[in-house]
């Protein structure tokens, strides 16, 4: 039986991740597995699984789906249920709280967790003693560095109009007690909505941040941030890896913890990552199998392969204790806190629709272009336009 | 009459495969605009004007269309202006010169328009560090004008390339007879050569604004139509709305409003040109 597997590149040699799927190959001598490369931009890969699974492609079996599109290609039929083989409070035992939560709608599960992404924040422990628990100590360690040294800029963090700027959003409005779905709606105009936007609005007024940061992304923050340039820098866990770099002007000086918040409690990053789903329109003979993969690259084994060769932070609880990556990769098994604290972008069919139109308010928000009251409250009718009319 | 009916035979094949590439599809999209079509909800119902009743309303359309309009006019307006002192250049010039102009055409937009983002960049760029004070993709105001510099970087040489096609249609004795009534450059420049100009420009103007109406690449690559949608022009609204949010119905609204304006634009210049010269 023939069966194929979607996934994105995973960076690095891909070896090990061959000689692991050859281990499947062994185990299930009845299945001819095949894999295919996805494109690497998450949009792209979302407008082609989009034309393909619209038309009924069954010329796929496993597909990899970034966090926000499975409530979206689940409701849409797309997605093969996977309840009966994946039971949902099985799942939630041995994953990570936020990656499950992503993966469900109306109490049925469509996709597993495969590995995961989260927001933390970096700085530099030459220069603060502590990493900061609120946003009034992140702005006063950071103007404190940049007085001792004023080529230092103090907060670097993505504002480009772009998904990532959704995330430094919701990050900084979850930081500010808030949240993003009310009985199931995304809600945005609120007084933490406000206050959030108005936190990141300020960091450039303020000159904590640089004004640069509105059209920066992940890349364009990690390399000022790793030439030395920058005190705190919000962004993903690939960052570590490369400011341990031998050539890196930062190495040995980075910590990383938890995004900042009102309360001083840890702050919540925003969920990324990859799951696995099975493609609906599969034939019943093949789905068995599909499953089968699902559970194999899914397993705590195929976690650590990840998470050793790929530096991919797992989904799995399990994995954070294994002594083979708490021995090789530390960074990750002390990401477990993070981790677990992660939370998913609005989980509703709409995300995707609206997600365009709240980057665009956002950002006149970012750029001082309207008050944060008034981005926000268009955003909202705009959110409210989409999910009402249907 | 026989002849206009072997005519109509001889016309026919043409005919339809124009039919078939250009008015089946445009004809497509204006009866999809007219419905709530969207694939991830399996959503397809009529709906009549409903989505052009939202689109009057549609606030992002307003300023996606005031982007574009802006854009266009500035953007062509410029590459004239330089184009026409690079043209009279260039009909002077040898082969080599006129090749080495023509390289900003030649270079795909994307590249350019990457190789643009990087010179722009605010942390590495070349021209943030000639003005450090500037964050050329980061402000609404800088950021558009930096897509028409983009634009007009690489459109003037092919504006020059029309008007230097036009320079050389104009016969010498019109210029030797000017010289020989005593008229100066400059007025040889505005009454000889920029009269017998007028073709070329308006094929130029024609061209390009048709062009710019529709631009996409350049300013997607650069900014995506951010910051807070200020370089969001029609054809990257009508793209977000109908490749990422799936949206088809209203995605194909905007597709069919801009198709408006630009067969607006092409009729109108297509009038003007036809006019018989005085």
């Amino acid at each position: 039986m023939a069966l194929v597997l979607k996934h994105q590149p995973l960076w690095g040699d891909p070896a090990p991740f061959h000689a692991f799927l050859d281990r499947f190959r062994r185990e299930n001598p009845d299945v001819a597995l095949r894999t295919e490369t996805l494109p690497n931009a998450s949009d792209v890969a979302r407008e082609m699984f989009l034309t393909a699974l619209e038309g009924g492609a069954d010329d796929f079996d496993v597909f990899a789906i970034d966090v926000v599109w499975a409530p979206e290609f689940a409701r849409a039929g797309w997605l093969a249920d996977l309840s009966q083989a994946f039971p949902p409070a099985k799942l939630r035992e041995e994953f990570l709280p936020s990656t499950i939560e992503a993966v469900t709608l109306d109490g049925r599960v469509y996709a597993v967790p495969w590995f995961l992404d989260v927001g933390l924040l970096y700085y530099r422990s030459d220069l603060v003693p502590r990493a900061p628990k609120t946003y009034d100590e992140l702005r006063d360690l950071g103007r404190a560095a940049m007085e001792r040294d004023p080529r230092l800029v103090g907060f670097l963090w993505q504002g480009r109009q772009y998904e990532g700027l959704n995330c430094n959003v919701f990050e900084s409005i979850w930081g500010h007690g808030g949240e993003l779905l009310e009985n199931g709606r995304i809600a945005l105009d609120t007084d933490a909505g406000r206050a959030g936007v108005q936190w990141l609005r300020n960091s450039i007024t303020m000159g904590l941040s640089p004004r640069s940061v509105t059209s920066s992304g992940e890349e364009e923050t990690r390399r000022a941030f790793q030439d030395g340039r920058a005190v705190f820098l919000r962004n993903w866990p690939y960052v570590w890896a490369e400011v341990q770099q031998p050539g890196s002007a930062v190495r040995g000086k980075v910590g990383f913890a938890p995004l900042p918040s009102i309360s001083g409690a840890p702050g919540a990053g925003t969920l990324g990552g990859w799951q696995l789903a099975v493609n609906a329109h599969s034939s019943t003979a093949k789905r068995r199998a599909a499953e089968r993969l699902v559970a194999f690259l899914t397993s705590r084994e195929a976690a650590v392969e990840l998470a050793l060769h790929y530096s991919r932070i797992p989904a799995r609880r399990a994995v954070y204790e294994d002594a083979r990556v708490k021995d090789a990769a530390p960074f990750i098994a002390a990401l477990l806190p993070i981790a677990l604290a992660a939370r998913p972008r609005p989980v509703t069919p709409y995300y995707e629709l609206a997600s365009d139109s709240i980057q665009g308010e956002l950002s006149a928000a970012i750029v001082g272009l309207r008050p944060p009251s008034d981005a926000l409250s268009r955003a909202q009718r705009i959110v409210d336009h989409l999910e009402s009319s249907r | 009459m026989k002849s206009a009916r072997h005519g109509a035979i001889m016309a026919a094949p043409a005919a339809a495969v124009l039919a078939g590439v250009a008015l089946v599809p445009v004809l497509a999209a204006v009866w999809l605009s007219l419905h709530r079509s969207i694939v991830v909800f399996h959503e397809h119902r009529f709906v009549g004007f409903g989505n052009f009743h939202f689109l009057l309303e549609d606030g992002r359309f307003w300023s996606a269309l005031r982007t574009t309009a802006y854009f266009t006019i500035v953007a062509v307006a410029v590459e004239l202006l330089i184009g026409l002192p690079v043209a009279l250049l260039l009909h002077r010039g040898r082969g080599l010169l006129r090749a080495a102009v023509l390289l900003p055409w030649a270079i795909p937009t994307a590249v350019s328009a990457r190789m643009w983002a990087w010179l722009f960049n605010a942390d590495y760029g070349l021209l943030h560090r000639l003005a450090p004070r500037v964050d050329w993709l980061g402000s609404p105001w800088t950021a558009l004008h930096a897509a028409i510099l983009v634009d007009v970087w690489k459109t003037t040489p092919f504006v020059a390339l029309i008007l230097l096609a036009g320079l050389q249609s104009i016969p010498e004795d019109v210029f030797e007879a000017a010289n020989v009534d005593g008229a100066g450059r400059a007025r040889t420049f505005a009454l000889v050569t920029l009269p017998l100009l007028k073709p070329a420009i308006l094929v130029a103007l024609l061209f390009r604004m048709l062009d710019a109406f529709r631009v996409f690449d350049a300013i997607y690559v650069l900014t995506e139509g951010g910051p807070a949608n200020a370089t969001e022009t029609l054809s990257i609204y009508a793209y977000k709305t109908l490749m990422r949010s799936g949206d088809f119905g209203y995605g194909s609204t905007l597709s069919v409003a801009t198709f408006a304006c630009v067969l607006v634009i092409g009729v109108a210049f297509v009038r003007f040109l036809g006019k018989p010269a005085r």
